[in-house]
C-alpha cells in the first residue's frame, strides 16, 4: 500500500512547486523572524523531499525515474514531462541543499526587504529545480528564461555594489541573447521530429519531449546547426569564454546568496550534458566542433586563472576562477568518453559545493570588513582563525587537492582529455598548477604575514551558525573526496547510455531520409 | 452587373449581432438625451450591457455553429469571423470599463462618448465579415468615422486636437489609397468579392491595387512604413480610446488581410510573404529601437505594439494554416497584455495625473498591485515564460520556422532581447527608484476589474493554453484547403502511401 503510494505520489512536481508555493505563503506574514524561519522550514522540507528522492534513486540506470508525464498543449506537442535520471539527480540534491545554506547565511545578512528577498530566493529555486528536472524542452527553456525574473531582482535589490543596476541589466540581456537563439534551435529539433513523424504516422506528430526527440534521426547538417544555436543558449547561461563578461559584474554586484546559485549551479554545462550531446551526437563527435570546443574550454581555463591571478578581490577572483573550472568541465564533456563526462559531472557537483563554500567565506570576510578587497585584509589567520581554516580548507578543494572530491574529479576529465588527445591534457594541466598559484597566492596575502592595517580590532570569528554552513559544505566535500562510490554509481547508468549513444549516432541515420512514394 | 438583393428570415439571423447592437445603439443615444440628469456611469453599463448580450449571441453563434454568406457573398460569417467579432466587442467592454474614471475629463458630450465608442465596435464587427473589397471600404470608413472623433475628444487639450488633426489626414488619405486600388482591381479582374480573385492573373494594374490596398489596412494596423500617425495619436488621445485604438481595429483589420492574402491572393503568396517579410521586419525593429528612447509611457506602449504588429505579420508572412492560428493567438495574449498596461496606465495618471516613465518610480511601494500587474504584463510582452506572451511568440516561431523564415526569425528574436531592455527600465523604475511622494494610490473599482481579467487571461492563456489553441485551430478551418494544406495541418488529412 505505501509502496503503491511512494511510486504514484508526484513527488518531483512536489519538488518543483513546493519553494513557490512557499514563497507565496511568505507572502502572508508580516514578522522578519516568521518570515525567517518559515523560508527555512520550506527549504528544509524541500531538502527532505530531494533526499528522498535520491535515497529511492535506483543507481546504476539510465531510466528516467520518478517520471510524471501530462500533455501541456498537445496542439504544439508541448507536455509537462518531469523525470530525473543519473545526469540530473544529484543537482536536484544540491540545489536544495545550497538553498538551505543560503537561507541560513541570510539570516542576519539581509537587512531590508527580507520576506521579498526569501520569495525572491525561494521563487529562484523553483526555476532552478525546474531546468534540471524537465525533460520536456520547452518546459526546460520556460524554467530557463523565468530563472532570469527572481534573479535579475535579487541582484538588483540586494546587490552590495554601487554598479548593481548594470550588472542586472547586462546578465539579463546577455542570457536571454543566448536563450532566443537557443529557443530556435529547440524548435528547429521540433520541426524535424515533425517531418519524420508524418512521413512515418508516428503520433504524436509534434513534440518537444527529449524522449521522442531522442528516437528520430537528424540529417548531419541539420545537427551541426542546432548544435550552435543551443550551444549559445548554453554558453551564455554556463559562461563559456568568451560568453563570461557578465559573470564577473553579476558575482561581485549582486548579493552572496545569488553569487551561490550563478556560481555553484552550473545550469549551462548541464544543459550540453542533458541535451546536446544526447541529441547531437553527430555533431557533437565532428572533428570541427570538437577542436573549436576544446579550443574555447582550453582557453577559459588558462585565461579564467591568469585573470584569476591578478585580481584584489576575492569575490572577482572567485568569478574567474568559475571561468577556469567551467573551461575543465567542458574539455571533460568533449573528450566525450566515459570518464571525461563522469568527471565532468562529478566536478559540477564537486564545485557546487567548494564554490558556493568559498563564495560564502567571502561573504563571511565581507560582514566583518565591509569589503573582499585585499587591502581591507591581511594576517587573518590570528585573529580569525576558523575563517582562515575553512577558508583554506575549501580552497583546496576548488583547485583540486587529493582526498578532496575535486580530486576524483579532475583527475578523470585529465585522465578522459588524455585519452582523447594527449595536448589537451598537457594544457589542462596548467591550469591546475595556476589554479593552485592564484588560490595559495590569494590566501597567504590575505590570511597569513602581519595584521592587516585596515583590519577592525573587535574583528570576531565564526558564529555558529557561520561555523554550520561552512562545516556543512566541508563534509560534503570530504565525503565525495574520501567515498565517491555512491555518487558515481548514479551517475554510472546514464553516462554510459550516453557514450553508447555516441558510439551509435542518431539511431536511424542509415535509412533513407526521403521515404520512396508510390503513387 | 446586376445586383439582386433577396434577404429571407433565416439569413436576417446572421446578422442578429450587428442587429442587435444597431438597436441598442439607438437606444443609448435616445437615453442620454432623454434623461440628461443620468450619471454617466449607468450609460457605461448599460452600453456594457448591450455588449455582453451581443458577445452572448456570438458565443451562441461560435457553440451552435451558424455560419454563412449574405449579399451575394459581401458578407461572410464564418467561425473567424466570429472569432474576430468577439475579440472586438471584448475588448470594446473592458475598454468602456475602463473608461468610466476617465470620463469626468470630457467637458461636453459624455454620453457620446459611448455612443462613439459602441458605433466604431459596431463598424468593426462589420470589417471582421467583409468578404469583398466594396465592403472592405464601407466597414472600413464606418469604424475609423468614430475613432476621428473620440481621438479629438479632449477639446482643451492642443495635444489631443493635434491628435485628431493627424489622424484624420493621414486616414482620409488612406481611404483614398484603398478607394483607387480597389478601382484598379475591379479595373482589372471586373471582380470585388476576396473567393472570386483566386484565379486572376498578375498584371500591372493589378499588382499596384493591391498594394494600394495594403498599405490602406497596413495604415490602419501600424505597420511600418505606414505608421507615422500612430505615436502622436495614441500620445496625444484619451488614454482609453488610444487603447481602443491599438487593439480592436487591429483585430479587424486582419480579418480583412487573413482574407485577402489567404483567399484572393493565395496562388501568390510566394511574391507577398516577401513583401510582409520586409514589412514585419521593419515593424519590429523601428518599434523597438525607437521605444527605448521614449519617455512617456504611452508613447512607448505605441512603439512596443508597432514592434507587436510585427510580430502578428509574422504569422501572416507564413501563408499557412499554422501561422494564421498563431496570428489569432498572438492577437489575443497581445488584446489582454496590452490592455491591461493601458488600463494601469489610466489608473497612474488618474492618481498622480502624469503619464511618464520617471513618474513611476517607486510604483512597486506606492501601489503593489498596479506595479506587479504591470510587471505581469510588460514581460508577457516581452514574451517571457510562462506568460501568455511567450506561447504566442513561440507559436508564431515555430510556424514560421517550419516556413524556412529565418532571416525574419532572427531579426525577431534580437528584438525580443531589445523589447526586454525597454520593458526592463520600467521595470526597474517602479521597483527600485525611490518614489517622491509615497502616499499609497487609489485605484477605483472598474479599472480593478479591468486590469483583473487582463491578469487572469495574460496568467490562464499562459499556463493552460489548450482551450484557446484548439478554439483558433477550429477557427481558421475555413483556410484550410486554401493555404498549404498537407504542410500544415497538424494532421495531414492525405495519407501518403510510401513503402520499399
Amino acid at each position: 500500500m505505501i509502496e503503491e503510494l511512494a511510486s504514484t505520489f508526484p513527488i518531483l512536481t512536489c519538488i518543483l512547486f513546493l519553494p513557490v508555493i512557499g514563497a507565496v505563503v511568505l507572502w502572508l506574514f508580516d514578522d522578519e523572524d516568521m518570515v525567517r524561519t518559515s523560508a527555512l522550514a520550506i527549504a528544509l522540507l524541500e531538502l527532505a523531499l530531494c533526499v528522498f528522492v535520491l535515497l529511492r534513486f535506483v543507481p546504476e540506470s539510465a531510466a528516467m525515474q520518478f517520471s510524471e508525464h501530462v500533455p501541456w498543449i498537445p496542439a504544439l506537442g508541448i507536455s509537462y514531462h518531469l523525470a530525473v535520471d543519473g545526469i540530473s539527480v544529484l543537482f536536484v540534491g544540491l540545489t536544495a541543499f545550497l538553498t538551505v545554506l543560503i537561507v541560513i547565511y541570510s539570516w542576519d545578512t539581509v537587512r531590508h526587504q527580507v520576506k521579498l528577498y526569501m520569495m525572491a530566493l525561494l521563487a529562484l529555486e523553483t526555476t532552478v529545480m525546474g531546468v534540471f528536472i524537465s525533460i520536456d524542452l520547452i518546459l526546460f527553456f520556460v524554467f530557463w528564461e523565468l530563472m532570469l525574473i527572481p534573479s535579475y531582482f535579487l541582484i538588483k535589490l540586494w546587490g552590495g555594489g554601487a554598479e548593481r543596476h548594470y550588472a542586472a541589466l547586462k546578465f539579463v540581456l546577455y542570457t536571454l541573447l543566448g536563450s532566443v537563439f537557443m529557443l530556435v534551435g529547440i524548435v528547429l529539433l521540433d520541426i524535424n521530429y515533425h517531418q519524420w513523424a508524418t512521413l512515418r504516422h508516428i503520433e504524436p506528430t509534434y513534440s518537444f519531449d527529449l524522449l521522442d526527440l531522442l528516437s528520430v534521426p537528424i540529417p548531419f547538417g541539420q545537427q551541426v546547426l542546432i548544435f550552435w544555436l543551443l550551444f549559445l543558449g548554453f554558453a551564455f547561461k554556463a559562461p563559456v569564454f568568451p560568453f563570461h563578461t557578465w559573470l564577473p559584474d553579476a558575482l561581485f554586484e549582486g548579493p552572496i546568496g545569488m553569487a551561490v546559485v550563478l556560481g555553484g549551479l552550473k545550469l549551462g554545462t548541464f544543459g550540453f550534458i542533458r541535451f546536446s550531446i544526447p541529441l547531437l551526437p553527430d555533431a557533437s563527435k565532428s572533428q570541427t566542433v570538437v577542436s573549436i570546443i576544446m579550443a574555447l574550454g582550453l582557453a577559459a581555463v588558462l585565461y579564467g586563472a591568469i585573470l584569476a591571478l591578478v585580481q584584489q578581490d576575492l569575490r572577482r577572483l572567485l568569478a574567474f576562477s568559475s571561468i577556469s573550472h567551467l573551461g575543465f568541465v567542458v574539455i571533460g564533456l568533449f573528450a566525450l568518453n566515459f570518464q571525461g563526462l563522469q568527471g565532468s559531472l562529478l566536478t559540477m557537483i564537486n564545485l557546487g559545493f567548494s564554490t558556493a563554500g568559498l563564495f560564502f567565506i567571502a561573504g563571511f570576510l565581507y560582514s566583518r570588513q565591509q569589503s573582499t578587497q585585499l587591502g581591507s585584509l591581511g594576517g587573518m589567520a590570528k585573529q580569525t582563525p576558523l575563517i582562515a581554516c575553512f577558508f583554506l580548507f575549501l580552497g583546496l578543494a576548488g583547485i583540486g587537492l587529493p582526498g578532496t572530491g575535486s580530486f576524483v574529479g579532475e583527475f578523470l576529465i585529465l585522465l578522459g582529455a588524455f585519452k582523447a588527445n594527449w595536448i589537451y591534457g598537457a594544457i589542462a594541466v596548467t591550469g591546475v598548477i595556476l589554479s593552485a598559484a592564484y588560490f595559495l597566492w590569494y590566501y597567504e596575502r590575505s590570511m597569513l604575514g602581519p595584521l592587516g592595517k585596515a583590519v577592525k580590532d573587535s574583528i570576531r570569528d565564526l558564529h555558529p551558525r557561520e561555523i554550520l554552513i561552512a562545516s556543512a559544505l566541508s563534509l560534503m566535500i570530504l565525503w565525495i573526496g574520501l567515498y565517491p562510490s555512491p555518487f558515481l554509481k548514479m551517475m554510472n547508468g546514464s553516462v554510459q547510455a550516453l557514450v553508447d549513444r555516441l558510439e551509435r549516432g542518431t539511431v536511424a541515420s542509415l535509412e533513407p531520409k526521403q521515404p520512396v512514394r508510390v503513387d | 452587373m446586376t445586383f439582386a438583393l433577396t434577404i429571407t428570415s433565416s439569413d436576417l439571423l446572421l446578422l442578429l449581432p450587428e442587429i442587435l447592437l444597431t438597436s441598442w445603439l439607438c437606444l443609448i443615444l435616445i437615453i442620454d438625451f432623454s434623461f440628461p440628469q443620468l450619471p454617466n456611469e449607468q450609460l457605461a453599463y448599460f452600453s456594457i450591457a448591450g455588449l455582453v448580450a451581443t458577445l452572448g449571441c456570438l458565443v451562441w453563434f461560435d457553440a451552435a455553429g451558424i455560419t454563412g454568406t449574405l449579399f451575394a457573398n459581401m458578407f461572410a460569417l464564418d467561425r473567424m469571423a466570429l472569432f474576430f467579432k468577439m475579440f472586438i466587442v471584448g475588448s470594446t467592454i473592458l475598454v468602456i470599463l475602463a473608461s468610466i474614471d476617465y470620463i469626468h475629463r470630457f467637458r461636453f458630450f459624455r454620453g457620446e462618448y459611448y455612443f462613439l465608442v459602441v458605433m466604431s465596435a459596431l463598424g468593426m464587427m462589420f470589417m471582421a465579415s467583409a468578404n469583398d473589397l466594396l465592403s472592405v471600404f464601407v466597414t472600413l470608413e464606418f469604424s475609423t468615422l468614430g475613432f476621428y472623433v473620440l481621438v479629438a475628444y479632449l477639446r482643451e487639450d492642443i495635444a489631443s486636437n493635434e491628435a485628431g488633426i493627424k489622424f484624420f489626414i493621414l486616414g482620409i488619405f488612406a481611404a483614398a489609397l484603398l478607394a483607387y486600388g480597389i478601382s484598379l482591381v475591379y479595373g482589372e479582374t471586373g471582380k470585388l468579392v476576396f473567393s472570386d480573385m483566386t484565379t486572376v492573373q498578375a498584371s500591372p494594374g493589378l499588382v499596384i491595387g493591391f498594394l494600394l490596398i495594403f498599405a490602406a489596412l497596413g495604415f490602419k494596423i501600424g505597420a511600418v512604413p505606414f505608421h507615422s500617425w500612430i505615436p502622436d495619436t495614441y500620445h496625444g488621445s484619451p488614454t482609453p480610446v488610444t487603447a481602443f485604438l491599438s487593439i480592436a481595429p487591429k483585430g479587424a483589420a486582419f480579418a480583412i488581410l487573413l482574407r485577402m492574402f489567404f483567399v484572393a491572393l493565395a496562388t501568390f503568396k510566394p511574391v507577398w510573404t516577401l513583401l510582409l517579410v520586409a514589412v514585419s521586419i521593419l515593424s519590429m525593429t523601428y518599434g523597438n529601437i525607437v521605444a527605448i528612447a521614449q519617455k512617456n509611457m504611452k508613447r512607448l506602449l505605441a512603439y512596443s505594439g508597432i514592434a507587436q504588429i510585427g510580430n502578428v505579420l509574422i504569422g501572416l508572412a507564413t501563408g499557412t494554416k499554422m501561422g494564421s492560428d498563431a496570428m489569432l493567438f498572438y492577437l489575443l495574449t497581445y488584446l489582454f497584455a496590452n490592455l491591461g498596461a493601458f488600463a494601469i496606465v489610466i489608473a497612474v495618471s488618474e492618481a498622480i495625473g502624469s503619464e511618464e516613465i520617471d513618474d513611476y518610480s517607486g510604483l512597486g511601494r506606492r501601489s503593489p498591485f498596479l506595479a506587479f500587474s504591470m510587471l505581469i504584463f510588460l514581460l508577457s510582452l516581452a514574451g517571457v515564460p510562462p506568460l501568455a506572451g511567450f506561447i504566442g511568440k513561440l507559436y508564431i516561431f515555430i510556424a514560421a520556422i517550419k516556413e524556412g523564415l529565418y532571416v525574419l526569425i532572427t531579426v525577431g528574436l534580437i528584438n525580443i532581447v531589445i523589447s526586454m531592455y525597454y520593458y526592463l527600465i520600467v521595470v526597474k523604475k517602479m521597483y527600485v527608484n525611490e518614489p517622491r511622494d509615497r502616499s499609497p494610490l487609489k485605484v477605483s473599482g472598474p479599472i480593478k476589474v479591468v486590469v483583473y481579467v487582463c491578469l487572469a487571461g495574460t496568467l490562464a492563456i499562459g499556463v493552460y493554453p489548450q482551450p484557446v489553441t484548439d478554439w483558433v485551430v477550429s477557427a481558421i478551418m475555413i483556410f484550410s484547403n486554401v493555404a498549404d494544406p498537407t504542410a500544415s495541418l497538424p494532421i495531414p488529412p492525405a495519407i501518403l502511401p510510401f513503402g520499399g
